[in-house]
């Protein structure tokens, strides 16, 4: 079953910017997605219509088989989004604060957001950080925090927006896990990112991006070799014909 | 965002920080309506008392007072006003305007009550959670007929989460004018525009990312509240305050 179908998607930003060009797209439920492209291909705008975050001018985004701009609070609680940008995503003033937004606002209970909080905390090793205030953490911990966030509303399917920008290595390493794991739990994930040699060993499929369009998709060991002509780096694994290989080993 | 002012939640486990949010806002209008009515020396004790409440829960005064610089030349002004309009026996003639001795007290006295204020709302905000200030103003406004305490005390969640980011935004703005040499440009007005231009746009564009945020993780009007329950603590610590002020207004 398709959990997220995209047909015929187009976007135009109200100053005339064409940003998505008849995508078609259909992500099947448990995949690993990266969505690759260079600056300003469209990647972030794409997955802004996957949560109601931005609507479609032409074409339709189904979630879950329901039309994201008919529902979209109900796309946004099967379809977590990560940001690029960690600082403005974070709204608590505690780390246990912040994990607690999403749940409050699905209207749990305090005892069924308590438990969720103390979950994702383990998951995301931020239990320590419990009642640390979010403005002091390092980069890879607040990339964490949004993470946990968005883990706590229990979403099927998460969508990372570059999650490797301004992480340093232990940052990286400790998000990669992450992900990974996620996804050997069942989750569906969406990775966009320009630097594919940390992920890309990971992926059931690779789409390539530019100019708003769709270039390549399929999986990555056969389109892989394409990317430099799109302006994306070819992980030197590739280049030197070595396979696949984990970023983490 | 690096450590943002005074003006933030500090996590703690104080009593301040365990007294019920409704005590808390109460306890602000009674002190307030008190140091209105105490002499000064009345208005000196409420003040020495939020003091030690501030030192109480471990806020340097030396790092409010460098946070609130900029709001010196205001109380100057407001004291310079009060001490030059007074009647009364006359301390010193400046340029032919007379300062007196009851100016003087009267001036230092508004200004006391002013500062006395600021660190009100600096103690309260530095131990209350904004949920809690939500679930106060909420519960504050539901006896009322017409309004929406759940839409007011949303729009005070808002206002609370904004206001650290545009101080922040003006203090990183302001600084990476100063990297550039805006000081050397004397003219007062070609550098309001230099900084309140840019400010407003980053304000709006962080504005809109937060915003974005939120409803990513469906925010609304609806949704589970802080509960509130008020202890014996509140109680007893809501008669030690009225005694101070009844004391402070009464018997000083
Ligand atoms: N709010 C907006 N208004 C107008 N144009 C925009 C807006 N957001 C993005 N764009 C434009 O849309 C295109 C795609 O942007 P984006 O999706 O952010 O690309 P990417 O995430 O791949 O770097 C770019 O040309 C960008 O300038
Ligand atoms: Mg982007």
């Amino acid at each position: 079953m398709n959990i997220i179908e995209i047909k015929e998607l187009s976007h135009m930003f109200s100053n005339g910017t064409l940003a998505l060009d008849n995508i078609d797209l259909s992500v099947k439920q448990g995949e690993f997605i990266v969505i690759a492209g260079p600056n300003g291909s469209g990647k972030t705008t794409l997955l802004r219509h996957l949560n109601g975050l931005l609507f479609p001018t032409g074409g339709i985004v189904l979630v879950d088989g329901v039309s994201v701009s008919e529902d979209p609070v109900r796309a946004r609680r099967i379809v977590g989004m990560v940001f690029q940008d960690s600082d403005t995503q974070i709204i608590g003033e505690t780390v246990c604060e912040d994990v607690a937004f999403g749940p409050e606002n699905l209207c749990l209970d305090r005892k069924e957001i308590e438990q969720r909080i103390s979950d994702v905390l383990r998951i995301t090793g931020l239990t320590c950080l419990a009642d640390a205030k979010p403005h002091l953490l390092s980069g890879g911990e607040k990339r964490r925090l949004a993470i946990a966030g968005v883990l706590a509303m229990k979403p099927e399917v998460l969508a990372f927006d570059e999650p490797f920008s301004n992480l340093d290595h232990p940052g990286t390493k400790q998000v990669l896990k992450q992900i990974i794991e996620l996804h050997k739990r069942g989750r569906t994930i969406i990775i966009t990112t320009h630097d594919l040699e940390k992920v890309i060993a990971h992926a059931n499929r690779l789409i390539i991006m530019t100019d708003g369009k769709i270039a390549r998709a399929g999986s990555p060991e056969q389109i892989i070799s394409d990317t430099e002509m799109f302006g994306i780096k070819e992980p030197y694994f590739s280049r030197m014909g070595l396979g696949m290989i984990s970023w983490l080993s | 965002m690096a450590e943002l002012t005074s003006f933030s939640y500090r996590p703690g486990i104080s009593l301040i920080h365990k007294i019920d949010a409704r005590f808390k806002l109460l306890f602000i209008v009674i002190i307030g309506l008190s140091s209105l009515e105490a002499s000064p020396s009345g208005v000196l004790l409420l003040f020495l008392f939020v003091v030690y409440g501030l030192a109480r829960i471990g806020i340097s005064l030396w790092q409010v007072a460098r946070d609130l610089s900029f709001f010196i030349f205001f109380l100057a002004f407001v004291f310079a006003i009060r001490a030059f309009s007074a009647g009364g026996a006359v301390f010193i003639n400046i340029f032919g305007m007379s300062l007196t001795y009851d100016g003087l007290i009267e001036g230092s006295l508004v200004c006391l009550r002013i500062v006395l204020m600021i660190l009100l709302g600096l103690l309260f905000t530095s131990t209350t959670r904004t949920a809690e200030v939500k679930a106060a103003i909420d519960w504050i406004l539901r006896p009322l007929p017409f309004i929406s305490g759940g839409r007011v005390s949303t729009m005070t969640g808002l206002m609370m989460r904004f206001i650290p980011v545009i101080l922040e935004q003006a203090r990183e703005t302001a600084s990476a004018q100063k990297a550039r040499s805006i000081e050397n440009r004397k003219n007062p007005i070609y550098r309001m525009v230099k900084f309140s231009v840019p400010l407003i746009e980053r304000i709006f564009y962080n504005a809109g990312r937060i915003s974005m945020a939120m409803e990513a993780r469906c925010y609304s009007d609806i949704r589970t509240g802080q509960k509130l329950s008020s202890k014996i603590n509140d109680w007893i610590s809501l008669l030690v305050i009225i005694s101070i002020c009844i004391i402070s207004v009464l018997y000083l």
